[in-house]
């Protein structure tokens, strides 16, 4: 349909207006945020309209694509500007347009008195824009500038407050941890490119002219190897492979992760927006994009399974060890980003995008909670300070709890069908070390939610330097809103509706998962164990809990619990091997290296024309005796050469 | 006869051009040079040019000689050099160099010129006055002229530079 | 008649006499009259190659150059009195402050 073509570049165009607006014409507060949350809205509108009206299209024919101009043409190397809206993307752009919606709103109340409250939502929209990018991009390019441009923003986000150091810190580490992942991408795509001779997904009529996709064209390269032939490697493994670090950098996986919890030093809103609901999840979204190629190679499945294994338990532990209460979100975003990831190596990919969807629904629920909390708490973040909180902000805790239970897996909220999917997917594949490890993992998940909720809401307020308050309805309504949507959230793809699989099968051709009731019967078990478990210690212990002391689990496990709370010495181990390195070698070079290198080598050559002057200078001796000389030489010479000339 | 003649002369003017700067004294290095003079006249009326005999016997072994025989005794240059060279390596220097140039010089002359006797002039007033006289004043009237010019400098030049006491103008800012 | 390269090889030989005079002799009178020599040299030559060609242009050269010696030792022997006056000596290595 023409007018749908039109129609789904608003969707981009929308956001992109806002933030050239706030960047360049609005000054003020009020407008700001006003004008931000309204285009991010007006977006999600136009998206709900477009899906509906991709939804009346036969299944097999639910691709918009549409072609804005050829943004590189070199001969064999087309690559066109466009956007797409298939079932895949109608997802992923809904949630990015919804959640963020909310959180824009959310944000006018946080972010109000801020200095530079005009900037932050400028970034804000050219993230929702570059967001969409990413997930509507109908070729490889597109979605690596979205990629890219995400990077970007999450880089301006995080430091947002830039007067504080750690802000800055922190920024910069995440955009170089991104780029590790970025230049892997880019090595993979370059693979994308030799192998198929194209970056689209899909044959793309652009000018007239059939650009050829490569998706599914992934037979192609099924038996080609690569590399030297007592180690060769499949084509479609090199293709992954590179993907799959790609995505480790942005999808904070192991062993990239290490910049998401740092990252916590921005506004929350960004950590709900960018850090748990859309731009990590961005890695998922490219896997799930790029299925064919990841299914035709089973030695990266493999990898990917036990990276997204690894991860979620890692990250899970050291979720139970920390104090700051952003920081057990962001470990535990890294944890259910890597059950996403694992769903994607046993080929569950409408699990993860499931458990994307819902994830994404209430982590940026529990996000935004927290900071209600850090606000109602005069920026309190520290959970040993704080404690009984349930009297004083009673929407915030129930948000709080509602969207702790949907993340611990509690049937019937909506973390529970989408983890069980994942988990019933293990089973059914007969991945048992993956199982295990992750059915580890969500007890670990319901055992630090509970902690989390006692030592923030229950006991007695161990820090009396504050007086807790309710948020204002502005940052309580999306709350609510989103609390909704963590509850009933699983209705997109109960096991016997199956909505989503059945709207994403054209993209990603499986089959509806099954329902295991021993599986579901036992992890329900296991989370509301787990979950009051760990509210029920932390109850009992809140009056052992001291300001800035330790937690009193140290007494029964040690030093152990200083390595889950510092993710087992990974990110020290890299301060150590990576980055010192560098800062020596940079002192090295800045100090040594320029000034008697480079500098010496400049001015040595100065000194060497001064140093020739001076000893040319000593010919003129003054002595006539010694010209005569130099003449009689002269003389012979040319008398010689007359000589040996006319011979 | 030529042949003993002009190797007698010959022996006269080196013997005289090598006491001359092989002597301490300058006054001695004067007169030996008077001797090679008087050997080089010799020669050239062996050259068959009469007019240049006398013209080098007056001009050159009778002023110019004279002149510089005046400066020694005014200036009384006639000291002894007694100071080592302050320039080491310029004696053995300059004895390589004069090998040199005495090596080159030889092989030019033995390529160049012949061995065997030169014609002789036809005339008998070869080397006739009236003949320098004729391209004097023919061919050669511009040098002649240009000569007439660099003696009037020259004389011009050896009064200017041998005032004495002249008045120096005071410079503004000596005051 | 004695052959030209005769008188050629004599003139080269005073001449590099001259030459050598110049190059080793301090005393600025003396070494005037190494140059002396040269210029004899050269006339010696210059009047041998005349005779060889049977044309008197030789001589009249000659007879230039005498000319111009003249002036030539008068002008320097008067430059060499006004240096005498100041520095006192005729040493020429004393002549050198014009250096590098």
């Amino acid at each position: 349909m023409a007018s749908l073509d039109l129609l789904i570049w608003l969707i981009p165009a929308l956001p992109l207006l806002g933030f050239l607006l706030n960047a360049f014409l609005i000054r003020s507060e009020r407008p700001a945020g006003l004008v931000a949350s309204a285009m991010v809205v007006a977006s999600f509108v136009v998206t709900l309209v477009a899906t509906f009206g991709l939804a009346g299209l036969p299944a097999e024919e639910r691709r918009i694509m549409s072609v804005a101009w050829q943004w590189i043409s070199i001969g064999s190397f087309q690559v066109p500007f466009g956007i797409m809206l298939d079932p895949l993307t109608a997802v992923m752009a809904l949630l990015v347009t919804g959640v963020g919606g909310l959180i824009h709103i959310y944000s006018i109340g946080y972010m109000h008195g801020d200095q530079r409250v005009v900037r932050y939502f400028a970034y804000l929209n050219l993230f929702i824009t570059m967001m969409l990018l990413l997930v509507m991009g109908n070729n490889l390019l597109v979605l690596f500038l979205g990629w890219e441009g995400v990077g970007l923003c999450s880089f301006l986000l995080i430091g947002h407050w830039f007067e504080r150091r750690v802000a800055g810190e922190a920024a910069v580490k995440a955009f170089v941890v991104n780029r590790i992942g970025d230049a892997a991408f880019i090595l993979g795509m370059l693979a994308v490119f030799n192998y198929f001779g194209t970056l689209n997904f899909y044959p793309v009529e652009a000018g007239g002219v059939s650009q050829p996709g490569f998706l599914e064209r992934s037979i192609e390269i099924m038996g080609q190897t690569v590399g030297p032939s007592w180690q060769p490697v499949g084509v479609a493994t090199l293709i992954t492979f590179l993907l799959l670090i790609g995505a480790t950098g942005k999808s904070a996986q192991l062993p990239l992760f290490v910049w998401l919890p740092d990252a916590m030093a921005g506004p929350t809103p960004v950590s709900a927006l960018i850090h748990a609901a859309t731009m990590v999840t961005a890695g998922v979204y490219m896997m799930a994009r790029n299925e064919a190629i990841f299914q035709a190679s089973l030695t990266t499945q493999g990898w990917v399974m036990w990276i997204g294994a690894l991860t979620a338990l890692i990250a899970g532990t050291a979720a139970l060890a920390q104090w700051d209460i952003k920081r057990v979100l962001a470990y535990s975003t890294v944890s259910q980003l890597g059950f996403m990831v694992a769903a994607c190596g046993m080929g569950a990919y409408v699990a993860a995008i499931f458990h994307l969807l819902t994830h994404g629904l209430f982590k940026a629920l529990l996000f935004l909670a927290a900071g209600s909390v850090i606000h109602g708490t005069n920026d309190t973040q520290d959970m040993r300070r704080m404690g009984g909180l349930r009297t004083a902000m009673p929407t915030t805790f129930w948000s709080f709890a509602i969207g702790a239970a949907a993340l611990a897996g509690i049937v019937p909220l909506a973390g529970f069908w989408s983890k069980d999917e994942i988990l019933t997917h293990a089973l059914t594949g007969n991945h048992w070390p993956q199982l295990f490890i992750l059915f580890l993992t969500s007890l670990l998940t319901a055992l630090y939610m509970g902690r989390q909720v006692a030592l923030i809401f229950f006991g007695q307020q161990r820090d009396p330097s504050y007086h807790a308050h309710e948020s204002g309805r502005v940052m309580t309504v999306p709350l609510i809103v989103l609390a909704v949507g963590a509850v009933v959230g699983g209705i997109i793809n109960l096991p016997w509706l199956h909505w989503l699989s059945d709207w994403l099968f054209p993209v990603l051709g499986e089959e509806a998962s099954s329902f295991n009731l021993f599986m579901a019967a036992l992890a329900t078990a296991g989370s509301v164990g787990m979950g009051y478990l760990g509210w029920w210690i932390y109850d009992r212990a809140a009056p052992r809990v001291k300001v800035g002391g330790k937690d009193p689990a140290y007494r029964v496990t040690g030093d152990i619990w200083d390595g889950m709370e510092e993710a087992w010495y990974l990110d020290a181990a890299y301060s150590r091997v990576v980055v010192q390195p560098f800062r020596r070698l940079a002192g090295f070079l800045a100090r040594v290296f320029d000034p008697q290198g480079i500098d010496g080598l400049v001015m040595g050559v100065a000194r060497l024309f001064g140093w020739i002057g001076a000893g040319v200078r000593r010919l003129q001796s003054g002595y006539v005796r010694t010209y005569a000389l130099v003449f009689t030489v002269g003389v012979l010479l040319v008398l010689g050469f007359i000589l040996v000339a006319t011979r | 006869m030529d042949f003993v003649l002009f190797f007698v002369t010959a022996a006269i003017a080196l013997i005289g051009a090598i006491a001359m700067i092989v002597s301490r004294n300058a006054v001695h290095s004067a007169l030996f040079l008077l001797m090679n003079f008087g050997a080089i006249a010799v020669l050239f009326l062996l050259l068959q040019s009469p007019f240049l005999f006398t013209i080098q016997l007056t001009v050159y072994a009778g002023a110019i000689m004279v002149l510089f025989l005046f400066v020694v005794m005014l200036l009384g240059a006639e000291q002894v050099e007694d100071t080592p060279d302050r320039i080491a390596w310029q004696r053995p220097l300059a004895f390589v160099l004069g090998a040199g140039l005495l090596a080159v010089a030889i092989i030019g002359a033995v390529r160049a010129a012949t061995f065997a006797p030169p014609p002789s002039p036809e005339a008998a007033e070869f080397g006739d006055p009236a003949r320098l006289g004729e391209l004097l004043f023919t061919s050669y009237l511009l040098p002649f002229e240009i000569t007439g010019v660099i003696l009037l400098i020259a004389v011009i030049g050896v009064v200017v530079l041998n005032q004495r006491g002249r008045q120096r103008v005071k410079v503004p800012s000596e005051e | 008649m004695v052959p030209t390269s005769y008188y050629i090889l004599l003139s080269a030989a005073l001449f590099t006499i001259g030459v050598l005079g110049v190059l080793v002799r301090r005393n600025a009178i003396v070494l005037f009259m190494s140059v002396e020599l040269m210029l004899n040299a050269a006339n010696l030559a210059l009047v041998a190659f005349a005779r060889e060609r049977l044309g008197v242009d030789g001589q009249v050269l000659v007879f230039f150059v005498i000319t111009v010696a003249a002036a030539e030792v008068a002008v320097g022997l008067a430059l060499l009195v006004a240096i005498f006056r100041t520095k006192q000596t005729a040493d020429v290595d004393e002549v050198s402050t014009l250096k590098g």
